[in-house]
């Protein structure tokens, strides 16, 4: 967005703020000296990854701080006024009627127990006196205003009878039903799937445009507030470390920090991968997928007479196949069907049709011999539920070594320090329990498991997905540098289209349940020839510069 | 173990219901030993007396040393709870472990019938059981353990399928282990705790089961120095001589407390995670 | 809440009630009695015997009296008892409406301090009264009815104190004051473990709920403090506690046994104790059966109120 706004006066202005929080073991500083201001009609974007403070700031404007939080300096102003020196009571009328705020998890922030009416309509009753008729009123007319279809039936809905991009409209309805002068958006579509979300920050560019309110939006994503914010400030451990109009951010960057960041961000017109050496089809195929179907669910008797006994459809007639040293990335929203198909393929879902592996076939979950087992690995996504907590480090390796045959005591805790240094830790981590360890770092133990066996195919199943961007982009490395070593094959599992693009040969596309599209990564964005696949890559936020 | 101890230390409940817990198997273990007086003498010049010099905590109605009593009676009501919550605990996790493994329409069976049974009120049951096999202490271990084994099963089988659905499962199952080694050495660690957990607040209902059987004269039999025993003869002279009462209430209340905070103690100290 | 849904749990209770007495009639047929004797006192023949064991189906094969007792039970008959000889569920039944009035009452006493407690404690975490109201929760839940019965009388029924009556039943209808004044002990013994334990549970769901989101969420919005709590966040904390005390209400009718034998109040608990005791076959399986029935009642019951709060809840 490059249109300057038109009012310099501003609306939030923040100097000098300086946040404490009181540990066990000391103080520790959450927000240092943090300045900030933002125009009417105009988006700051604030970008950060987990742990740099960007919550916390969002939250002590809200002046909603946990108890141990010690405010140290600075003044926090809203068209003049500091909150810091209002009273709980004084301020409980400036929040959702002057500075409101939309959180991240839709699925969260809305009470469960209550209707949606009710939450729109609450806040009317609150700070404009309205009476809960004209509230309701007035709330109906809010859902319609943020493209909700049937605003009328949708306020008598409780929050889990609707979409999570329904109830994202509801939770930017009731942001904007009091009309403030700054509303704080804490990452908002990051709970959303790809479309939702771009349909989503349309809403938002909109209502924004619409109303002029001034917006602080938070994200992790630097490719996406470059898209939508006028200015972006970047923070790292507490301070903002750079600020810049958001066009010159990519172009321009300064600081070390920002540098680091942006080379961390997925960009698919840098692709990472050299292209596969032979990729003209002469050499044998890996692993080939035909028709494979997945269902679950065992209908009960009692359903079976109520006539309600459809299974559920996990995936249904999947045909692809990954060549060796292949990337092959597997793409789709949540619910697509693209996890239930590796679980298939390590024998944790049993399946119909045809997969062979190496030309042999295998037709469930009992022809996946030690020999198929060791060549096919996976990874998952939470590596604080795949490495079992109450193991330590070595033992977690080990048992990988045990089963494809190592017997020696000495050779396996030989090994154990190769694959440790094969993903980039120190040795001495062989004798840590997962709780002891980072995220980034958990899933490198993860990652060496799933290479101790030498596979000729590893499964990532959205294996970055719960990390930060450099954490991300360390670990796509780490895999890049195991396949140049050792010849292996990824299954990319993910919902990361700009990543999946950076790093993969082919792209295969699934949407509920169904591959809709397989095509190699350089044409994807050209060729692509299924309406959901053009909009799927239309949704990314791409960055900018 | 020395460093599940540090931790156990470090939560106010963990740190006291150890300390009383130790203090009450002391107790048990060595309470009759450490009477002062035979529990069963009768002493007709000093009945009904409160707690003085020559008896520290008074006497009965037939003048028996009440702090003696309460001494030798110890190792009847804690060692028959523990054991008693033992095996139901035993029971329980295997008839819970089971139905989680087994799964499908096994697994519904076995837990409607679980459901069914635990509909009968657990005094009830161990009343029934006690009721069909004769007073004894003895017989009172077997029906509370019997009692108990429902509820148990019910806590095995959803921590076991929690566990059950966790990655480092699927991991161990995608890798080729064997059922055995998944059941024995990913699986076990992580539902051994919480059930740990659940048995050790069992060891206080149990001391509370146990007693109020024999106060309805179904557990232990007299001259039995029981404490629910005591309680129930204390009834009858209550306003003679309160201290009958009070001494074995207290007491009875002091373990299942003991019990109740080291159970809750545990369960912190065993999540791995903090 | 669909139709399926009120099927199958009905299939359920008809499940439960069939187990409980298959249970019941088994556990109690290996009891060292005879009926017949019982029935002729020790002085009968043996013919006289015989023709009484012929008459009640005793020499049948145990699964023949187990249909023959199981298909009355069906017809609403559920045997004569021995000890009286008069039927089993005249008295039974005016027996179990006087406990459910007793135990109505310690549920309505149990709602109205354990439900404030809880959310007082909550709402005071960490400060001296949460510590207080945990502090009183551990003691509760480890003093046994029979202890807290004992120390009611000796406090509150003492000749020298006698606020109330330590023993006895009057029926609400005849003299309604000293009805509760009957009651009060009690109500007052088969409450405290229920109220210590359902406030903890209260409160330890409000901690929770307090640290959602959309508490959260409702505070920004710039709601009361009033409106945050009794609205928002209070009912979502209770709608845990509705199957909790549903759960507690089968140690509560444990807890009535024990009370009423202490009290001497005449409730289907006591009606039990005095079968046991002189081994009053039919009385005892028609005892057992509706405590079982009663609470799998009280769990449906709970589990449709809990349909009716909670509409994320989908019943099929």
């Amino acid at each position: 967005m490059s249109d300057t706004p038109d009012n310099a006066v501003p609306v939030l202005d923040i100097a000098g703020y300086t946040l404490d929080y009181l540990m066990p073991t000391g103080t520790l500083r959450a927000l240092e000296e943090i300045d900030l201001t933002i125009a009417r009609g105009e988006v700051m974007g604030l970008v950060g990854e987990s742990g740099s403070g960007k919550s916390t700031l969002a939250f002590a404007i809200m002046r909603d701080l946990a108890g141990n939080a010690r405010e140290q300096a600075g003044t926090i102003r809203l068209s003049g006024t500091d909150l810091r020196g209002l009273s709980t009571g004084e301020f409980a009328r400036f929040r959702g009627r002057r500075i409101g705020m939309v959180f991240q998890d839709p699925g969260t922030a809305l009470n469960p127990t209550m209707t949606l009416g009710t939450q729109v309509a609450e806040t009317l009753v609150r700070h404009h006196g309205l009476d809960w008729r004209a509230a309701w009123k007035r709330g109906t007319g809010m859902l319609e205003r943020v493209g909700l279809k049937t605003p009328a039936a949708m306020m008598a809905r409780y929050p889990h009878e609707v979409s999570g991009g329904e109830k994202q409209r509801v939770a930017i309805a009731t942001a904007f039903a009091c009309q403030p002068e700054c509303i704080l958006f804490d990452e908002p579509t990051t709970a959303l799937d790809i479309i939702t979300a771009r349909s989503i920050l349309d809403l938002f560019r909109e209502l924004q445009a619409e109303t002029g309110v001034a917006s602080l939006y938070i994200s992790h994503d630097l490719a996406l507030v470059s898209e939508i914010a006028h200015r972006v400030a970047v923070i790292h451990r507490g301070r903002i470390v750079e600020e810049e109009p958001a066009d010159e951010v990519f172009r321009a960057p300064r600081e070390d920090y920002t540098k680091q960041l942006i080379a961390s961000v997925p960009r698919p017109d840098r692709p990472l991968t050299p292209p596969l050496a032979d990729a003209t089809g002469e050499t044998p195929l890996l692993l080939e997928l035909d028709g494979v179907g997945i269902s679950y669910g065992r209908p009960s008797i009692l359903k079976r007479l109520f006539g309600r006994s459809e299974r559920v459809v996990g995936a249904r007639d999947v045909s692809f196949a990954v060549r060796p040293g292949e990337i092959l990335g597997l793409v789709g929203e949540s619910g697509s069907g693209k996890s239930t198909i590796a679980r298939a393929l390590v024998g944790l879902n049993a399946f119909s049709g045809q997969v062979r592996f190496a030309g042999r076939t295998v037709a469930g979950p009992r022809d996946m011999d030690a020999g198929y087992r060791r060549n096919v690995q996976i990874i998952f996504q939470h590596p604080d539920s795949s490495l079992n907590p109450r193991q330590r480090v070595e033992e977690i390796l080990a048992r990988s070594l045990i089963l494809a045959g190592t017997r020696d005591r000495r050779e396996i805790a030989a090994t154990i320090g190769r694959l440790l240094e094969d993903v980039a830790l120190p040795v001495d981590f062989r004798r840590r329990f997962p709780h002891q360890l980072s995220g980034g770092e958990k899933q490198r133990v993860a990652i060496a498991r799933a290479f101790a066996s030498r596979p000729r195919l590893v499964i990532c199943d959205e294996i970055t997905s719960a990390l930060d961007v450099s954490i991300q982009a360390q670990i796509v490395r780490l895999l890049l540098d195991l396949r140049e070593r050792y010849g292996t094959a990824y299954l990319f599992i993910t919902h990361d289209l700009n990543l999946v693009r950076q790093i993969a040969h082919r792209l295969v596309v699934m949407y509920r349940g169904d591959v809709v599209e397989t095509a190699p990564v350089e044409t994807i964005a050209t060729v692509a020839a299924h309406a959901y696949t053009r909009e799927l890559l239309g949704a990314v936020p791409t960055p900018v510069g | 173990m020395t460093d599940l101890l540090r931790r156990l230390a470090r939560s106010p409940q963990g740190a006291i219901g150890g300390v009383i817990v130790v203090f009450v198997f002391l107790l048990a273990a060595f309470g009759p030993w450490l009477a002062p007086a035979d529990p069963e003498a009768f002493n007709y010049t000093a009945r009904f007396e409160g707690p003085g010099a020559s008896f520290l905590l008074g006497t009965d109605q037939f003048g028996r040393d009440l702090f003696s009593r309460m001494l030798s009676g110890a190792p009847a009501t804690i060692f028959m709870a523990v054991l008693s919550t033992l095996l139901g605990t035993l029971l329980g996790a295997f008839i819970g472990t089971a139905s989680a493994y087994l799964g499908g329409r096994a697994d519904e069976v076995i837990m409607r019938v679980v459901d069914a049974v635990m509909a009968i009120p657990s005094l009830l049951f161990a009343l029934l059981i006690v009721t069909a096999l004769g007073a004894s202490s003895v017989n009172a271990f077997i029906a509370i353990g019997i009692a108990f084994a429902p509820g148990m099963s019910r806590v095995a089988r959803s921590v076991a399928l929690t566990v059950r659905k966790q990655d480092y499962v699927n991991a161990a199952i995608a890798r080729g282990e064997r059922a055995s080694y998944i059941i024995a050495r990913e699986m076990m660690p992580n539902v051994v705790a919480p059930i740990v957990v659940e048995a050790t607040i069992r060891v206080a209902f149990a001391v509370m089961l146990l007693a109020t059987l024999s106060f309805l004269g179904l557990g232990a039999q007299p001259p039995s120095a029981e404490w629910g025993l005591m309680v129930s003869e204390s009834r009858d002279y209550l306003f003679r001589n309160p201290w009958m009462m009070i001494w074995p209430g207290l007491a009875i209340a002091m373990v299942a407390i003991g019990f109740n905070l080291l159970g809750d103690g545990l369960r912190d100290a065993l999540n791995p995670k903090t | 809440m669909s139709l399926l849904y009120l099927v199958k749990r009905t299939g359920y209770i008809l499940f439960t009630l069939l187990i409980v007495s298959v249970l019941v009639f088994f556990i109690t047929q290996a009891l060292p009695a005879d009926a017949a004797q019982m029935l002729l006192g020790e002085n009968a023949t043996e013919d006289a015997l015989a023709a009484v064991r012929e008459r009640l189906g005793l020499d049948e094969p145990i699964p023949v009296q187990f249909w023959a007792w199981f298909s009355g039970l069906l017809a609403g008959d559920f045997g004569i008892s021995l000890r009286t000889g008069l039927p089993v569920a005249d008295m039974m039944f005016p027996a179990l409406a006087r406990s459910l009035l007793l135990a109505g009452f310690a549920l309505l006493v149990l709602i109205v301090v354990a439900i404030p407690m809880g959310v007082l404690a909550a709402l005071r975490r960490g400060k001296a009264t949460d510590v207080g109201v945990s502090l009183l929760s551990y003691v509760g839940v480890s003093l046994p009815e029979f202890v807290t019965a004992t120390l009611a009388v000796l406090v509150l029924a003492s000749p020298e104190v006698g606020l109330f009556p330590s023993t006895g039943y009057v029926p609400l209808t005849e003299d309604f004051w000293d009805g509760l004044h009957h009651l009060a002990l009690p109500v007052l013994t088969v409450s405290v473990i229920l109220i210590a334990h359902v406030s903890r549970m209260v409160r330890s769901e409000l901690v929770d709920v307090l640290h959602t989101d959309y508490i959260r969420a409702a505070r920004l919005k710039g709601l009361s403090r009033r409106r945050v709590l009794w609205r928002h966040a209070v009912p979502n904390a209770l709608l845990p506690t509705v199957t909790v005390i549903a759960l507690d209400i089968g140690y509560l009718l444990g807890g009535i046994i024990v009370v009423e034998e202490i009290f001497a109040f005449p409730g289907i608990g006591r009606q039990l104790i005095v079968a046991i005791e002189s081994r009053d076959l039919p009385a005892i399986q028609a005892g057992a059966l509706i405590m079982a029935a009663t609470y799998a009642l009280a769990n449906f019951l709970a589990d449709l109120t809990y349909a009716l709060l909670d509409r994320r809840i989908q019943y099929d």
